[in-house]
């Protein structure tokens, strides 16, 4: 497989249900390309169009990421990314407990429930750390752009739903529907993992 | 002046120029409760921290008379012994904001200091241990370094780490505090502090006040200790104190669980004149606030003080009942009452749950609550299957070893989803939580492998999953006292109509939302309403949603059809005044 037909279908992988405008906007490629590789691997039975949204055959699934080590094997040995995947990771932890602590709250029992946002300070309070962490994070996310900028439509996104979030627009946050803040740090998450060929780890 | 102490014979501080955390702390002290000492540098210092571009000899030497007046009032001195006095830095402008610098406690930490605190309270690894955290928190807060990369097996080797990265840090006691009074000053001109006051409008000159304040320890001696009360029963509503006491304990040590802290009645056995004096203070500030406390103190060598104390978050039982209690005292008129109660929290009290008189038998499978509430259905352990069934109309429930985004159409197609592993942060708990669906996590390998295909109960709040369809409970409105005392009111003060059923009206006259496009969409609701002319009443879809019923008042509807009422008669009196 081509370099740059692994990187369509890559960006498919980190979608998973997506058109060929989403998964241009994640490898920074463009729409018409990308339509045209997608469309070319439905052909060959890789992938299945469902009504304009793309996804990949389990088998597919399993060809592109053999080709990982291949296409990104400088990524792999490149030990600054190493080192700035490796801070993501424990960043990661941090996010995850944020997100965590905006979606429940534990009551005075000590039994968890889930948020209803009825204390916009509570509220108020979480997103200010959701920012401060994402303030310690981007020099790192910078390095992982220097050295593959296509990710840079993630700080781009990642900045913009925090900025959202700030104006009190809160389903940026976490809302899974839209490109909100958890949304698309998973994605990112899941295309680093790709990249480097790591497991996730609950 | 630029700084200001705060003390009980003083009328309450300009809120502008002390900030929010001051200001509240003033409130206290001005009701006669005991806080810990503690002084502002006002918004005034702010403008001349900035004028100056530093902080000035004349802001120092404040300071620095601020903190004497500390060591006057604690009877104990700034970084020696032999009773060391350690300190927080606070940062409060008049409104909160993203952005601005977070607290720093235990400033004046250092080896000597840690030695004097371990003789002082007995306890070598208490001593260590707020060192280390004092560490923590001034790297990640002042020097804004991840404290992560930088460990360190004491004290020393923590401070060398931090200097191979940022050289010329003072770690000196006046120099922790001059560097932490500077790092709030200039974490107003954070980037995101910026933003925010240019979307908000709120002028960069407002500026930002430091609260500096002595810490008090729970743990130095069998006369100290440390506990958290409510003013009522949280759980409940009862009108009696409710509380947890922890003899020769820091605050951490309740919070964190580590720990089993004792019944209020211990203090009461030890002290019964400091006891009541905590029952007063509560009273007192249940009384000011008119809403229920939530109270953090410390009681320090036989001297009680108040650390902080804010509306307490209450279990929708307790909602209810305190509401009613309070309108019955006189602290709150009937449309405050209405108003602190949240159509959320009194949908939960309708919310169905499992017959707790029905048998369910041993549960087949048991993990981590993640998202509460039942749901009933068919075992499923492909997603796709999920969606192929649900369209058929049949009720699943989704079982999976974790879940990754391309499980979303699965998890959106399930009445309850069921992980195999993973906790309360993963995939399937965010998830769950953001789309409402009752959830358990981690219920082990293959939980319910051996079930698929058959019918189950997924009783999410209490995390277990029952054999067979087990019978839903459904409390009514009508069953409770309270809620129908509530529902009484909240119709005295309703501009619209809520009714259970459609009794009185004629057919043309009820419009189905669920039947109009849009009108199950709870974002697009209140568009679709506004649209509508000449309604009279209307019923379905999401009608009962908060802004579907403002939207429905603001175009002139006259009654909405809904079970229960309530949730929709509160959002209809809350968007109304706020006062009679």
């Amino acid at each position: 497989m081509r370099a740059d037909e692994h990187l369509v279908l890559h960006g498919l992988a980190v979608k998973k249900h997506a058109t060929a405008e989403e998964v241009a906007d994640v490898i920074g490629e463009e729409p018409a390309r990308v339509a045209e590789v997608l469309t070319a691997n439905v052909a060959t039975g890789r992938v299945v169009d469902l009504n304009g949204k793309f996804t990949l055959q389990p088998g597919a699934r399993m060809i592109v990421k053999g080709e990982y080590s291949r296409h990104f094997a400088g990524l792999r040995t490149n030990d600054a990314f190493e080192t700035a995947y490796e801070r993501f990771e424990k960043v990661n932890d941090d996010v995850k407990a944020v997100i965590t602590a905006w979606q429940v709250r534990e009551l005075p029992s000590g039994e968890a429930v889930s948020n209803d946002h009825a204390d916009p300070a509570y509220d108020e309070k979480i997103i200010d750390r959701l920012g401060a962490i994402h303030e310690r994070f981007e020099p790192t996310l910078k390095q992982m752009c220097a050295e593959v900028p296509r990710l840079e439509r993630y700080a781009e996104k990642l900045d913009s739903a925090l900025e959202k979030a700030e104006q009190g627009e809160s389903q940026w946050v976490s809302d899974v529907t839209i490109p909100s803040y958890h949304t698309v740090w998973f994605e990112l998450h899941e295309d680093l993992l790709c990249m480097l060929g790591r497991e996730r780890v609950e | 002046m630029y700084t200001r102490w705060l003390s009980s014979g003083d009328e309450l501080p300009d809120r502008q120029l002390v900030g929010g955390k001051a200001w509240s702390l003033a409130r206290m002290t001005s009701l006669g409760l005991p806080v810990p000492p503690a002084f502002v540098v006002t918004t005034d210092g702010f403008r001349h921290f900035h004028e100056t571009g530093g902080v000035s000899a004349t802001l120092r030497d404040e300071v620095l008379a601020g903190v004497a007046r500390l060591e006057e009032e604690s009877g104990r001195r700034f970084g020696s012994g032999p009773n060391p006095l350690l300190i927080s830095v606070r940062s409060g402008a008049a409104i909160s904001m993203p952005g601005m610098m977070d607290t720093v406690l235990n400033l004046g930490m250092t080896d000597e200091v840690e030695a004097a605190l371990a003789a002082e309270s007995g306890d070598d690894a208490f001593a260590r241990d707020t060192h280390h955290r004092f560490l923590d928190l001034f790297t990640d807060v002042v020097l804004n370094r991840d404290p992560r990369d930088h460990p360190g097996d004491s004290p020393a080797a923590v401070r060398a780490s931090v200097n191979r990265a940022v050289p010329d840090v003072g770690w000196d006691p006046e120099s922790q505090l001059m560097a932490s009074v500077e790092a709030v000053f200039r974490s107003w001109n954070s980037r995101r502090a910026l933003r925010y006051r240019a979307h908000q409008g709120i002028p960069d000159d407002l500026g930002t006040a430091v609260t500096v304040q002595a810490m008090v320890f729970g743990n130095l001696g069998e006369d100290s200790g440390t506990g958290v009360l409510f003013s009522r029963n949280p759980l409940d509503g009862t009108n009696e104190v409710f509380g947890e006491y922890l003899r020769r304990a820091q605050g951490e040590d309740v919070v964190s669980g580590r720990v089993t802290p004792q019944r209020l009645s211990d203090l009461e056995d030890q002290d019964p004149e400091l006891h009541s004096q905590l029952l007063q203070a509560a009273r007192d500030l249940e009384h000011a606030n008119r809403e229920i406390q939530d109270v953090e103190f410390t009681v320090q060598g036989g001297r009680l003080f108040l650390l902080q104390s804010r509306t307490a978050k209450l279990a929708p039982e307790a909602a209810l009942q305190t509401s009613i209690d309070m309108v019955a005292e006189g602290l709150l008129t009937k449309r405050e009452a209405l108003r602190r109660l949240s159509p959320g929290q009194a949908q939960s009290l309708v919310a169905p749950r499992l017959d707790a008189n029905a048998p369910a038998g041993e549960p087949l499978a048991t993990g981590e609550s993640a998202c509460a509430g039942v749901g009933t259905g068919t075992v499923v352990d492909d997603p796709d299957r999920a969606v192929a069934l649900a369209a058929e109309g049949k009720r699943v429930v989704l079982a999976r070893p974790t879940t990754s985004p391309e499980d979303l159409p699965g998890m959106l197609a399930a009445t309850a989803v069921v992980t195999d592993e993973g906790g309360s942060t993963s995939h399937a708990a965010v998830v769950s939580r953001a789309l409402g669906l009752p959830c358990i996590v981690g219920a082990g390998r293959g939980a319910l492998a051996d079930h698929v295909g058959t019918d189950v109960t997924v009783d999410a709040a209490s995390g277990a999953v029952y054999a067979g369809t087990l019978p839903v409970f459904v409390p009514k409105e009508d069953d409770s006292p309270g809620l129908r005392t509530v529902i009484a009111w909240a119709r005295e003060h309703s501009p619209i109509d809520v009714t259970p059923d459609a009794d009185g009206l004629n057919d043309g006259d009820l419009v189905d939302l669920s039947e109009l496009s849009g009108g199950s969409d709870p974002e697009r609701v209140a568009d679709l309403i506004a649209g509508l002319s000449g309604v009279t009443a209307i019923c379905g879809g999401a009608s009962a949603s908060p802004d579907a019923v403002a939207a429905a008042i603001d175009a002139g509807v006259r009654r909405i059809v809904t079970d229960p009422v309530l949730p929709a008669l509160l959002a209809a009196v809350q968007h109304g005044p706020a006062t009679d």
